[in-house]
């Protein structure tokens, strides 16, 4: 007679098992059920779209690398399990996330040491640039929070000297340039409002600052700040380095509206998306639709668009502005002394910069870049073609 | 595919399992009155299974990979057919390993043998493989390299593992595997097809034809697995991100001690990605009910060079024991042959790891350690205290990564003269920040590589049976929870063996 021999099972062992498959399966399910979202808001980025099957995409593995963007894109709880590993990370004293210091009051950006030879073609660009024209060319570097709060950074921290940086551009940029240098003005205000804590830009009130700091050079007399009302217009504002670290243990932010008491008299704002199209016209710098989604930022002037056109009925020069995201809550206070302001960003244009604007026709140019984008960025090259 | 990712875990894993573990061994269709069809079905969703999983990281060279396995399959069919014939199976055995040793000629290490001739010869030749693709390319329109040969993934994996059958099979230490279902999925077997641990065909021999899955298997895999996964995910990426920094600084002006954290940081990193990765394949083995041999053994606390290699990949060295060194006469041929076979053999090791002379070098560097071991530095080491002699070990070993990992020999002399203060300060901020940022992981680590976490879990286990027992289900919850929370913000999640 055979005896059949049953193996008690054991208990744990079930256990085991339960919770490994019954976890895979709830979080596979989950991501295929929940409803999927095109923008991942927080992070500001786009999701990546469901991969459309193909001999050709299989054979260059597009598709399978996709697909796997896929499912992190729109893995069940994502924002979750990144904050989880933010709060662990953080609660186990690790002060770096993704490229961001977290300081006590602040997320700054980890700049790497700069790489001059690619700042000298930069330089030699300008030079170029301002030596072929007829009109003035202003240079404004402005540092950014994490060398303004570089002493509140961890000990020994890597952190990239922008002081140096900006002096060394400055010195080696040609007569034909002038430097407009804000470190000193940026420095002595820095227990004011003038970086936003979450963010790589600078407030309003930073930008207010620096504009002053530039009247002298510039030629034109600041309005002074008591004659500005200051409208609290987007409240809740979280910034890049959020996004880049999704830690919620800093204070949002605030945008701020510089009105001018007596109106700021500006007619139009033309924006150019794309070359050949008839520019989008607006009636204010304010673009109020964005202070209802994340980036609101980009309330001031949109978001980075290749060309855009400020006048007013304030007579005067006309400028051209080149430059990064910087400008953009910067710009609305030059119009006080422009009739007409161009600001084009270069990383958007692949043509000879004289066939996107009419340069003799301007009084000045003004290149503004914050320091850490002007370390990276080679589009400014162009300026030299 | 990785382990390692969401895509494999969330669900090709639970897919696969949930079948497998419901499916038979083998499933009988009657064939009209007295015939009957058997289907070997698990093995048959196996072989699928692995052909999906390799061809999702390799759809093109999955077929490189068929052609080795139907070649071997046939080899070892003919062996058995004409078991009389001592020619005839001399001959298969000729085919299969010149074809599968063909195969890494090819794809691994064809662009090292013509850079080498091309620099030797100042010539200008270009590789015959390039060619091809270039022709295959203008027909079909690929997309393959037409620059630098693509290495197929895990191929000297799967290329050693055909080999050891049709040969074991060649000195009738097996018996041969008639079901070709069998065969193919013994080489596609996903656990271990793209890093290992090399299974001989000898290991799961039996286990191909008849296995059984139960849940006291299972649990036991799942927490081998959430092991391996816990040290690939949270020890290995947290402090290989170090090296990586480390790697592309400015040897010229590195302090020793950042040297020194660097290459300490990879030392963790090769040890716990890999061990990781063989835990996670023996864990997913047990589930699918085979038993994989170990791959680690605590490489780290050996007391001499001859124990690490006993201790660290111990698949590979048994590999070229049993194919190699024995075959050559091993150390039975007098003094002379002795040396010869070693650094034969480990000239061969190093090249395994990589078509470049920083491995070959590395290689033969273990060859020559070895080799001042035999002749009397063995028997020193052995009465020294053991910390003195661990230490050696341990400080070769690190040396040996600096030539492993800093791709050429020239970089690999710079580190080691930084490592030794060249870079004029011993410690500067960069050191400073990366040890008080980091010294959490490092310390977790020397911790991990020891004897002593397993020396506790199991006088726990003794101890405490009932409670260790449901602390297992409860280390893995942690364990996937943590490493999900990771995976899903995978900005640093390398796959490290793509030059194997």
């Amino acid at each position: 007679m055979k005896i059949r021999k049953r193996k008690r099972i054991n208990i744990p062992d079930l256990i085991t098992c339960i919770v490994f498959f019954g976890m895979l399966i709830f979080m596979s399910v989950m991501t295929i059920v929940l409803p999927k979202q095109d923008f991942l808001e927080m992070e500001n980025n786009y999701a990546e779209k469901f991969p459309r099957l193909s001999a050709k995409a299989v054979f260059n593995m597009t598709y399978m690398n996709k697909m796997e963007n896929y499912i992190s894109d729109h893995f069940a709880g994502r924002i979750g399990w990144i904050k989880g590993r933010t709060v662990l990370e953080t609660s186990l004293g690790k002060r770096e996330r993704n490229g961001i210091y977290i300081l006590s009051g602040r997320l700054v950006e980890k700049i790497p040491e700069p790489d001059y030879a690619s700042a000298d073609k930069a330089i030699a660009a300008i030079n170029k640039f301002a030596e072929k024209i007829d009109i003035p060319v202003f240079t404004m570097i402005v540092p950014t929070s994490a060398e303004i709060y570089a002493d509140e950074l961890p000990e020994n921290a890597p952190n990239a000297d922008q002081k140096e940086f900006i002096s060394y551009v400055y010195q080696n940029l040609g007569r034909s340039v002038n430097t407009i240098d804000v470190y000193q003005t940026m420095m002595s205000n820095r227990d004011d409002y003038i970086y936003y804590r979450t963010d790589h830009h600078w407030t309003t009130k930073g930008a207010y600052l620096a504009y002053a700091a530039a009247g002298k050079k510039m030629g034109y007399a600041p309005v002074p700040l008591d004659l500005f009302d200051i409208e609290h217009a987007g409240r809740g504002f979280i910034g890049t380095f959020y996004s880049k670290t999704l830690y919620d243990g800093i204070e949002k932010d605030t945008i701020d509206f510089y009105h001018l008491t007596d109106g700021d008299r500006v007619t139009e704002v033309a924006v150019t998306a794309n070359f050949g199209e008839e520019p989008t016209i607006r009636k204010s710098m304010y673009f109020r639709e964005y202070l209802s989604v994340k980036d609101k930022y980009a309330s001031f002037l949109g978001t980075n668009m290749p060309v855009v056109d400020i006048r007013s009925e304030n007579g005067g020069n006309k400028l051209l502005i080149i430059k990064d995201s910087y400008a953009h809550c910067y710009a609305p206070f030059l119009t006080q002394h422009y009739s007409d302001i161009t600001l084009v960003d270069m990383r958007y244009i692949n043509i000879p910069l004289g066939q996107v604007v009419d340069i003799e026709d301007y009084d000045q140019v003004l290149i503004l870049y914050n320091a850490s984008s002007f370390m990276t960025d080679t589009d400014i090259r162009k300026l030299g073609y | 595919m990785v382990f390692s990712s969401l895509t494999f875990l969330y669900f090709f894993l639970p897919a696969v399992l949930i079948v497998y573990i419901f499916l038979p061994n083998k499933i009988n269709v009657p064939l009209g009155k007295e015939k009957a069809l058997t289907i070997p079905a698990r093995n048959l969703l196996i072989l699928l299974t692995g052909f999906f999983f390799y061809a999702w990281g390799e759809p093109f060279y999955v077929v490189i990979m068929l052609i080795s396995t139907l070649i071997d399959y046939t080899a070892g069919r003919m062996m058995y057919k004409y078991d009389n014939d001592q020619k005839i199976r001399t001959i298969c055995l000729i085919i299969s390993v010149c074809m599968n040793i063909g195969l890494l000629a090819v794809f691994k290490y064809s662009d090292f043998i013509f850079d080498t001739i091309n620099t030797l010869f100042h010539s200008d030749i270009t590789n015959p493989v390039i060619l091809v693709n270039r022709k295959i390319n203008d027909i079909y329109n690929f997309g393959l390299s037409e620059d630098r040969v693509r290495l197929p993934i895990g191929i000297s994996f799967y290329t050693f593992q055909s080999m050891s059958y049709t040969i074991d099979l060649y000195l009738r230490k097996i018996n041969v595997q008639k079901s070709f279902i069998g065969f193919t999925s013994y080489v596609t077997l996903f656990p271990q097809i793209v890093a290992g641990p090399i299974v001989r065909y000898e290991d799961v021999a039996s286990e191909i034809n008849d296995r059984k899955v139960n849940i006291s298997k299972i649990s036991e895999g799942i927490a081998k697995f959430s092991k391996g996964l816990a040290k690939k995910v949270l020890l290995a990426n947290n402090i290989g991100i170090i090296w990586t920094e480390v790697k592309a600084m400015d040897y010229s002006t590195m302090s020793a001690s950042t040297a020194w954290l660097g290459i300490l940081a990879f030392t963790f990193q090769i040890y716990f990605d890999f061990s990781g990765y063989s835990d996670m394949a023996v864990g997913l083995g047990k589930m699918l009910g085979f038993n994989f041999p170990k791959n680690f053994d605590h490489p780290y606390m050996s007391k001499s060079i001859s124990e690490f290699w006993r201790r660290w990949h111990i698949t590979l060295g048994t590999w070229f024991r049993e194919y190699v060194y024995i075959p050559l006469g091993g150390n039975r041929k007098g003094t002379a042959k002795t040396l010869r076979n070693l650094l034969i053999v480990w000239g061969l090791t190093g090249l395994w790891h990589g078509a470049n002379w920083n491995f070959i070098i590395w290689g033969l560097y273990y060859g020559i350690l070895i080799i001042i071991e035999r002749v009397g530095f063995g028997k020193i080491l052995e009465k020294l205290p053991s910390a003195v002699s661990m230490l050696y070990t341990f400080l070769m070993t690190v040396f040996g990564w600096v030539l492993f990992d800093t791709d050429t020999i020239g970089k690999a002399w710079q580190f080691f003269k930084a490592m030794f203060g060249a870079g004029g300060s011993f410690a500067d901020s960069m050191a400073k920040y990366i040890f008080s940022s980091n010294i959490l992981i490092y310390v977790i680590c020397i911790f991990a590589s020891t004897t002593l976490f397993g020396n506790l879990m199991s006088f726990w286990k003794k101890k405490k049976k009932r409670v260790y027992a449901y602390a297992v289900p409860a280390a893995v919850v942690c364990i996937m929870l943590l490493c999900t929370s990771y995976l899903v913000d995978s900005s640093y999640n390398p796959f490290l063996y793509f030059r194997f």
